[in-house]
């Protein structure tokens, strides 16, 4: 029995879980095959509907 | 763990147990302060993923300017000394950390986890197998991914919307003009030695009175090389000159979407995308006028509809009912959308200084392999399956997904699965041992 999580892919959907399981205190393994976190969402300049900065 | 990969699932919700390969970055991520100075001596120059392709990074590289971790990585493949075999070692001498280490190799890691999140994302489709497009046959037909490189401020051209087929003239002229200065300091050194002028030089030569001497040959063909070059050079100067930025912008919809030789599922974000980049673009010159194609434009989420709104009257952005059927190509690399439109029930041509193409959101190329190997179901669209009315559940127990994994879906909702998912995760952990008490699995 293990009471940890594994989070496959670090990009915003995968960083948010991570964020969200570490915060109730459970022990996460984010795996990311690229050698930085961010997905494509750090690809993009500025995010709609309120054109903020995506970084 | 990042540059790493899953190679092995076994067990059951509860316990899993896991492989995980951590990849060699040849770099001590203890030691590295991610100052960059590797990156500066670098002498191998590659195509840059994060930028796909429109700009260049060194063989050892930190991915993108703002990356966690900041730890460099080497490229093994293109690095002269790990992948060539050829003497280099210059990062390890510049590396004041002493962080580089040629040595490290492959680290296999053991997990035991109650429970797994999938968010593996999405890839974007490729539109060159859409050949009335004229994607990699036009240079200033851009997908949607690209054409956010070249506005974004970090991208390849610092936020300046330079055409792609101006920044191919610019490498073309910038490689002539190294030739060029090669020939030149050559030529500058024969004068020197043999105190006489390249022009009075080449006469002499064909004149056949120069006389015998071993440089001569040499000379005479660098001189001539030099004449190419510049020949070459002053039309490309000219061309260079005369270039402007992109003012004049279409960008067409469903690209590889409700198509249905491709996908016929809609991608959801791509609308709105296109109506951002346009806004975007608007916004770093306001006399940037654009014009999207579509069949119709959705624009389903809070606020959306009053952003697609503020576009058409404060950003130039024209909406234009019809699908686009070709593009063409002018002498000037200005491309020509052929399109027809709904509303006057013609067919209409319109030239452009760039096309953005909104191609589709498509299952990423791993998914399939990752679908073997944990023994997961997929969906008619090749995304992860999971049922309408538990949308996260896999169909493996204490699997999830979320995001884009498991279908086309812009920021806020991927970020809304991924809480979802996140508490699903933390029920199965959290319950997981009284399950085992009352007799369940």
């Amino acid at each position: 029995m293990s009471n940890d999580v594994m989070v496959l892919g670090g990009g915003i959907a995968g960083i948010q879980t991570s964020l969200d399981l570490a915060e109730m205190g459970i022990q996460v393994h984010l795996v990311e095959t690229l050698p930085c976190i961010g997905g494509k969402m750090a690809q993009l300049d500025k995010t709609f509907p309120t054109n903020d900065c995506a970084i | 763990m990042t540059y790493s990969h899953l190679e092995e699932v076994s067990g059951e919700v509860g316990a899993f147990q896991l492989k995980v390969r951590k990849k060699a970055r040849y770099v001590n991520e203890d030691l590295c302060t991610g100052c960059g100075a590797c990156v500066e001596k670098c002498p191998t120059t590659v195509e840059d993923a994060f930028n796909i392709g429109l700009g260049e990074r060194k063989a050892i590289y930190k991915y993108f300017p703002q990356g966690i971790p900041s730890t460099h990585c080497i490229d093994a493949e293109n690095c002269r000394q790990l992948g060539q075999g050829k003497k280099c070692g210059i990062c390890a001498k510049v590396c004041q950390a002493g962080a580089v280490d040629y040595e490290q190799q492959d680290q296999l890691v053991d997990l035991e986890v109650g429970a797994i999140v999938l968010a593996t994302g999405y890839d974007v489709f490729d539109p060159s197998v859409i050949p009335e497009y004229g994607y990699g046959r036009i240079d200033n037909v851009v997908t949607a991914i690209e054409f956010e490189r070249l506005l974004s401020a970090s991208g390849p051209t610092h936020g300046h919307l330079d055409r792609p087929s101006e920044l191919a003239l610019r490498v073309e002229i910038a490689a002539l003009d190294k030739d060029l200065k090669k020939f030149n300091r050559q030529i500058d050194k024969l004068e020197e030695k043999h105190g006489k002028k390249t022009a009075e030089f080449v006469k002499e030569f064909k004149a056949g009175q120069a006389g015998e001497d071993g440089d001569f040959e040499r000379w005479a063909s660098l001189a001539e090389k030099a004449a190419v070059a510049e020949e070459k050079l002053a039309p490309l100067n000219k061309k260079e000159a005369a270039a402007h930025t992109a003012k004049k912008l279409a960008f067409i919809q469903c690209v590889g979407s409700r198509d249905f030789r491709f996908n016929r599922f809609c991608s959801s974000y791509c609308c709105m995308h296109s109506v951002k980049e346009a806004m975007i673009a608007h916004e770093h010159d306001n006399e940037t006028t654009s014009s999207i194609f579509c069949m119709d434009l959705r624009a389903v989420g809070r606020g959306f509809e009053e952003y697609k709104l503020r576009g058409g009257n404060s950003a130039n952005i024209q909406y234009i009912r019809g699908r686009v059927a070709e593009i063409t190509e002018d002498e000037a690399h200005n491309p020509i959308v052929w399109y027809e439109s709904t509303t006057t029930r013609k067919v209409e041509h319109e030239t452009f200084d760039m096309v953005v193409l909104a191609t589709a959101c498509v299952p990423s190329a791993g998914t399939p392999k990752l679908a073997e190997l944990m023994g997961l179901d997929l969906d008619e669209n090749g995304f992860f399956k999971t049922d309408s009315l538990i949308p996260l559940d896999t169909s493996r127990p204490g699997i999830f997904v979320c995001g884009c994994a498991q279908g086309p879906m812009d920021i806020p909702e991927s970020v809304a699965q991924a809480s979802s998912a996140a508490a699903r995760a933390a029920e199965v952990v959290f319950t997981a041992p009284k399950a085992a008490a009352g007799g369940g699995k």
